[in-house]
């Protein structure tokens, strides 16, 4: 009966339904892509258009094969186009999130070693973790997966888009710039969690001469490599010993990999930037960045951007400076500022982030809205691509039920590339096809179960009282299935357990 | 910015007022009239232009055409927005400082039975997180113990003040139990059995007190935390009940009702719309935990807790809506009123969804006639804010606590805001 429906399944998504009865699935690997209409046009909203543009009243949005063709007031579009009538509602680029752990497989941390340059998120993108299509439904569509902060150098980030039912290589976003992920202050010193074997370093001055001493055994590494004579002279000469990790220090050094390194304090923060002057290179982002406001000159001088959490404090010693007023401070400071999460559940209300940034310290909404979508585009390389909504860029984008800072507001519906891949409508009748098939599967358990003292018919005698009760014995089984039998992967709650255990 | 700034000058200029008006009139002055403001009373329709007057730290009256008494200090809140303070129902605020420091940390108590353990007398008044608090509109608060299975009595506190003390609204408020988690589908789960074991000691240990109070017996050897139970038993004391998950928060019902409990408490999370009609059949109150949490199950709705408090407001059932109480939570206990907010935008009336952080919490905990609401003979604690305070987007300007202006300047965050706006400003790195 299982192997039907699913026989069924796949025949339905076979013959790509046609886009008002595309319905995604629970499960990635059975959720066939949106199709992509050839053209798409959004009538009558408010555009958000995150650009100097501004803010449209009653515009049209026109898509053309994935991309934007024109924002406007009454665009012309051809006969075939699918018509989105969003009078009332309001359009704004697709959501970017900078820092998100959300759908790694096996652990964010390769905590073995302070530097662990080498290892790739890449390699183990969990394509089908739920917070991926959960996202979608609160207006994410890009993410930047990175590593934990277990160590000063945690490995190599991976930017992806939300294509729910994409295959892991297809769901990174080839366009966004390399990147690695670096950790200052209390977690590479391993302040907040039992060691039994602790490691160099335990201290702040530790962790920047880790890091000094990388940098320049990266720096001697690219050299070694770049005199070893080539063609004959090089013939009879042993070359250098590749190396991963040196080799992944040096394409940071020579500006080839970008550093988003989480940090806490204006010291550490100080203190990297000048060691990234000496090697001359420029940090491209801090993470959380709590202390960002009091150095914000120092860090618009130097060129670093910031990805923030507006309003998280007092769970280290490390963030009690922390203030809600820092996107706010920084952005006037002239720092390219961006709202993260950081965890998979904020993920999906980052427009109330960045109501926040209104709220404390009076960025105005349009700019706000930037600090999720443009400038986090620009941090990760991306800018060109998404984050705004301009002619050329990648139909990426939400459909708002209201005012997108607005906690009353809700999305309607998701687009990344020109396909709908989140929609109230198909979510609601993906939850009737689950609701249908939990149904169904419970009373082949029920039937199955009834079947049972048939077989052993001699000894159940005594239970037959109970199963002469269906109704109370049926409510109980579904309660212990409820209690036991979440149904997440390890890789989807991974974060939430990391978090819990190491306060971040 | 602007908007900061100018409410500090606005402040600067009452305070001028204030000085004048003391100068000349000090009896009178003991009436504070709020004028200009739209009242958001929450028991009652809002009032364009309406007057609040306050004295003796109560509120006198409310209303559009009531008369300004002579000499009563009179603050203009044009264009502002009067709203009583978040009443929150569920939160360790005052006992947490820096949630990775240990030495800072008194939230949860060792063992499993705790019922003499009472929360407020570890609340640190000077606690960074109360102004924080204060400054989101959180003005009250439900404090509670979290360690074991009986945890203690809880109490509803003022949030600023001098001592625990003199900042206590309601004490005790509750006894708090945790109900174990595996008790949901075992019938003799040990920690439930400790649980009745207690209970069933606790109730022979006060027969025994009494009987020795009328000589009829020898007096029980002294035991605190049989003891601490007897106000519990007596039904003088509400038993709050935290439990998550559809089938222990099931069990739970079943027992607390086999207990014969007469004043329960639901604490518990989304799960707990699915009990939604047993809960308004027997009318248990419900403190909703966790509107931001994930769905408890993976194939559910992206929306599950979301909508949680429609459903229960649905049902018909008393409700109040808090956060999850976890470590990030007591520090942004601020952000309260957004989860009613985002609850709203998933179904729940926006009345309701202001109720839910306001009246109904006051009510829940037993202290509807002061806390909740701006009605004549409450206190007066309430907050003038720019817009619709469970929109994120708002900023609360003006803040009073029992009737005395609170200098939100104080506040540790708008002081490092402050300093480093004023140096950046200078523009000497």
């Amino acid at each position: 009966m299982r192997r039907m429906t699913l026989a069924l399944a796949v025949a339905v998504f076979v013959s790509l339904p046609a886009l008002a009865d595309w319905t995604p699935d629970i499960e990635a690997w059975n959720s066939a892509p949106p199709p992509q209409p050839e053209v798409v046009i959004v009538r009558g909203a408010t555009v958000w258009t995150a650009t100097d543009e501004g803010i449209l009243e009653n515009a049209d949005l026109l898509i053309r094969d994935g991309r934007i063709a024109a924002i406007g007031e009454a665009i012309r579009a051809p006969a075939n186009a699918l018509e989105i009538d969003a009078a009332g509602m309001h359009v704004t680029p697709g959501i970017i999130d900078a820092h998100s752990h959300a759908a790694i497989i096996g652990g964010v941390n390769e905590s073995s070693n302070i530097s662990t340059a080498d290892v790739r998120i890449r390699d183990v993108i969990d394509a089908e973790s739920i917070n991926i299509y959960r996202q979608l439904a609160g207006g994410v569509t890009t993410i930047n997966l990175l590593h934990g902060s277990a160590n000063a150098i945690g490995g190599q980030m991976a930017v992806i888009k939300m294509r729910w039912g994409a295959s892991p290589e297809a769901l990174v976003f080839e366009a966004a710039r390399p990147g690695i992920k670096f950790a200052l202050g209390e977690n590479p010193k391993q302040s907040n969690w039992r060691n039994d074997t602790p490691r160099y370093p335990q201290t702040r001055q530790g962790v920047e001469q880790v890091i000094r001493e990388m940098f320049q055994q990266a720096a001697d590494y690219r050299a070694a490599h770049e005199n070893h004579p080539r063609g004959r002279a090089g013939r009879d000469r042993v070359p250098p010993r590749p190396n991963h990790r040196l080799a992944a220090v040096a394409e940071v050094i020579h500006g080839e990999r970008d550093v988003h390194s989480h940090a806490y304090r204006a010291d550490e923060m100080l203190a990297l930037m000048r060691m990234a002057e000496q090697f001359d290179f420029t940090i491209r982002t801090f993470q959380h960045v709590l202390e960002g406001y009091k150095i914000g000159p120092q860090l618009a001088a130097h060129g670093a951007g910031a990805s923030v959490f507006i309003d998280w404090w007092a769970f280290k010693q490390e963030a009690i400076d922390a203030i809600a007023f820092n996107p706010a401070l920084m952005h006037e400071a002239g720092v390219l500022t961006g709202l993260h999460s950081d965890n998979p559940e904020l993920a999906r209300r980052m427009n109330l982030e960045a109501a926040k940034a209104v709220r404390y310290g009076g960025v105005d909404p349009h700019t706000a809205l930037k600090m999720i979508t443009a400038f986090p585009a620009d941090q990760l390389g991306v800018g060109d691509r998404t984050g705004r909504l301009a002619r050329g860029l990648d139909a990426d984008f939400v459909i708002w039920n209201g005012h997108p800072l607005s906690v009353y507001s809700r999305v309607e519906q998701t687009w990344v590339d020109g396909r709908r891949y989140f929609d109230r409508a198909a979510d609601q009748r993906m939850r009737q096809a689950l609701a249908a098939e939990h149904a169904e599967l419970l009373a082949l358990a029920s039937a199955e179960a009834s079947d049972e003292p048939d077989d052993n018919a001699a000894n159940a005698a005594p239970d037959d009282e109970s199963e002469a009760e269906p109704a109370p014995g049926q409510r109980r089984r579904v309660m212990s299935f409820a209690t036991h039998l979440t149904g997440y992967r390890a890789s989807e709650l991974d974060h939430d357990q990391y978090c819990i255990l190491h306060d971040h | 910015m602007t908007n900061i700034a100018s409410s500090m000058i606005t402040r600067t200029r009452s305070l001028l007022i204030v000085l004048v008006l003391l100068l000349a009139a000090p009896a009178a002055a003991e009436i504070t009239a709020l004028v200009g403001a739209t009242v958001h009373p929450v028991s009652s329709a809002p009032i364009q232009n309406g007057i609040v007057l306050i004295e003796d730290g109560r509120i006198q009256a409310i209303g559009a055409d009531i008369a300004v008494p002579d000499g009563a200090l009179v603050i203009d809140l044009a264009g502002l927005h009067l709203y009583p303070g978040f009443v929150h129902p569920a939160t360790q605020l005052g006992l947490t400082e820096i949630s990775s420091v240990p030495g800072s940390v008194d939230t949860t108590e060792m063992g499993s039975i705790n019922a003499a353990l009472r929360a407020e007398v570890a609340v640190n008044h000077d606690s960074a997180l109360l102004p924080v608090a204060i400054a989101g509109g959180v003005l009250n608060a439900h404090v509670m113990p979290g360690g074991g299975l009986i945890r203690g009595t809880s109490a509803v506190l003022r949030l600023n003040g001098w001592s625990w003390e003199e900042m206590i609204v309601q004490s005790p408020a509750a006894m708090h139990l945790a109900f174990p988690a595996g008790a949901a589908d075992d019938k003799d789960n040990d920690d439930l059995a400790l649980i009745d074991e207690t209970l069933d000691k606790a109730r022979h240990w006060h027969a025994a007190e009494a009987a020795a109070g009328l000589g009829q017996a020898p007096r029980p050897a002294r035991n605190d935390q049989l003891q601490a139970l007897g106000p519990l038993l007596a039904g003088e004391v509400p038993l709050m009940i935290h439990v998550n998950g559809i089938s222990a928060i099931e069990a739970a019902l079943d027992w607390a009702q086999a207990q014969q409990f007469e004043r329960i408490i639901l604490s518990a999370n989304a799960d707990v719309q699915y009990a939604a009609e047993r809960l308004a059949a027997e009318d248990i109150p419900v403190i909703l935990r966790g509107v931001y949490n994930m769905p408890t199950r993976r194939w559910e709705a992206y929306d599950m807790a979301y909508v949680a408090a429609a459903r229960l407001h649905q049902a018909g059932v008393r409700f109040a809506i808090g956060d999850s109480g976890g470590g990030m939570d007591v520090a942004n206990a601020r952000n309260l009123p957004f989860h009613a907010g985002t609850a709203a935008a998933h179904g729940l009336a926006k009345d309701a969804a202001l109720k839910s952080v306001t009246l109904w919490p006051a009510q829940i905990l037993g202290v509807g006639d002061r806390l909740g609401s701006i009605e004549p003979g409450k206190q007066a604690s309430l907050f003038a804010a720019t817009g619709d305070p469970l929109e994120p987007m708002s900023q609360i300007v003006r803040v009073w606590i029992d009737g005395d202006e609170y200098d939100l300047g104080m506040e540790r965050h708008r002081r490092l805001y402050e300093r480093y706006r004023l140096h950046q400003q200078a523009g000497s790195p």
